[in-house]
């Protein structure tokens, strides 16, 4: 039970550690929120709704991401999109991120 | 309104004006979303039924506010370092004052049942006093967490100018200076020899038709507990020798210590209580030339008060004293 439930928690910190990638990568193209946690989800990266809006909001006023207001089939949806800024740092973050594999290949060997 | 709508504005009631009617119009449009995939899903249209599941699923409004404020501490990590620097000095002076005022309020005090009394409500009163001070403290930083920008805290600077090389200069805890075990030996042996053998030094020394005339004060009552005090002066000699042998506190020598400081507390409250350990006899006063009869007596007196309240004090700050040290060696064994 302790163990399971220790295997959740770290598989939880690992995750935490890589949202801001996975997150800033899906969104060279503009996306509502709802879209995006589908689209993580599609792609292997399960996210709760309480912890992906709220760091789209913090990566909003970090200047990382874009966001506004379009109406689509009658609902107000808001979408979000890259900054320049945000480009910037993800380049560097899948050079770190391709260094870290690289790392953690070789000793997982 | 709908459930969706009633829910969003519930979450909104949670958060900060700033920003709420963006995340909750921003929450409703998801949860909408989230019904009509259930919906298609299903292959029928939402119900209250589908919508009463998914705000469940979705979880408790106080929850998911919560996201959007991870942080919620009265004071912040930023201010916390400088809370606890401000705390240990406000309530540091505090005891000092209170412990004062009731050194001072005790040595007043008759001796008997009122007396214990007095020290039970003295000790409870520099508690809420304590108490009272932590908590404007806290809320004076609570305050300043919410007002003042981080750039008004920088208490990193003292991080980065920080040098490794400090380190050897840092004082080891259990370390003793050599001299403050000799200096324990001679206070305590110099007690001995001048208490023993020359009481009549302790006195009031004055020159009288160019001859040194004095008045001794140590009455009948010290006397009696002379003999106590001495095992303890003797016993304080024995460990400062150990101390300055060892060159460091050990758990055995912190525990005797505290037992001798314990012994102490307990001889200077029979002082305390007990008939005056001082006494300045008018009589010898006035034969002195020192003063007239009047004025004599309130000398006494006021020497009397003095003894008194000096013995108050320090029972009270080696009280105090020695629930700290117990405390940290409690804590040091765990």
């Amino acid at each position: 039970m302790a163990d399971s439930e220790n295997l959740e928690n770290m598989v939880q910190e690992l995750r935490r550690g890589m949202l801001v990638l996975a997150v800033l990568s899906q969104l060279s193209r503009q996306q509502y929120g709802y879209a995006l946690l589908k689209l993580l989800a599609d792609r292997g990266m399960q996210i709760d709704q309480g912890t992906l809006y709220p760091l789209l909001r913090r990566l909003e006023v970090q200047g990382l991401l874009q966001s506004n207001w379009n109406v689509e089939a009658g609902r107000p949806r808001r979408y979000y999109v890259i900054s320049s800024e945000g480009k910037k740092l993800l380049s560097r973050l899948k050079n770190e991120w391709g260094s870290m594999v690289t790392a953690m290949d070789g000793m997982l060997k | 309104m709908t459930l969706i709508e009633l829910y969003a504005a519930e979450v909104g009631k949670r958060l900060p004006l700033r920003g709420r009617g963006d995340i909750e119009a921003e929450l409703r449009s998801t949860l909408e979303d989230m019904l009509e995939d259930r919906s298609q899903k299903a292959g029928r249209p939402a119900d209250e039924a589908m919508t009463l599941d998914l705000l469940r699923e979705y979880g408790p409004p106080d929850k998911v506010a919560a996201t959007y404020h991870p942080n919620q501490y009265l004071i912040g990590p930023r201010l916390f370092p400088f809370f606890v620097k401000v705390l240990k000095i406000v309530l540091t002076v505090l005891v000092i004052v209170l412990a004062v005022t009731l050194g001072i309020q005790l040595a007043r005090q008759p001796a008997g049942p009122e007396f214990a009394k007095a020290v039970v409500s003295g000790l409870l009163g520099i508690l809420g006093g304590a108490v009272q001070a932590f908590g404007n403290v806290a809320l004076v930083f609570a305050i300043l967490e919410r007002v003042l920008p981080a750039s008004e805290f920088k208490l990193d600077e003292e991080q980065q100018t920080w040098d490794p090389a400090s380190l050897r200069q840092a004082e080891e805890p259990a370390a003793v200076k050599p001299w403050e075990p000799i200096a324990g030996i001679v206070f305590a042996a110099a007690a001995m020899i001048i208490f023993n053998g020359y009481a009549d030094l302790v006195g009031v020394h004055f020159l009288k038709d160019g001859a040194w005339t004095s008045i001794p004060v140590l009455t009948e009552a010290f006397f009696r507990w002379l003999p106590y005090i001495n095992i303890l002066w003797a016993l304080q000699i024995a460990l400062n020798v150990v101390l300055l042998r060892q060159g460091r506190w050990q758990a055995a020598t912190r525990w005797f210590s505290i037992a001798l400081d314990a012994a102490g507390v307990v001889i200077a409250y029979f002082l305390l209580a007990g008939p005056p350990i001082v006494s300045l006899s008018a009589e010898a006063l006035v034969a002195s030339g020192l003063s007239g009869p009047a004025a004599a007596a309130t000398v006494n007196t006021a020497v009397q008060l003095g003894v008194r309240v000096v013995i108050a004090i320090v029972m009270l700050v080696q009280g105090i004293d020695i629930v700290k040290e117990v405390i940290k060696l409690i804590l040091r064994r765990r």
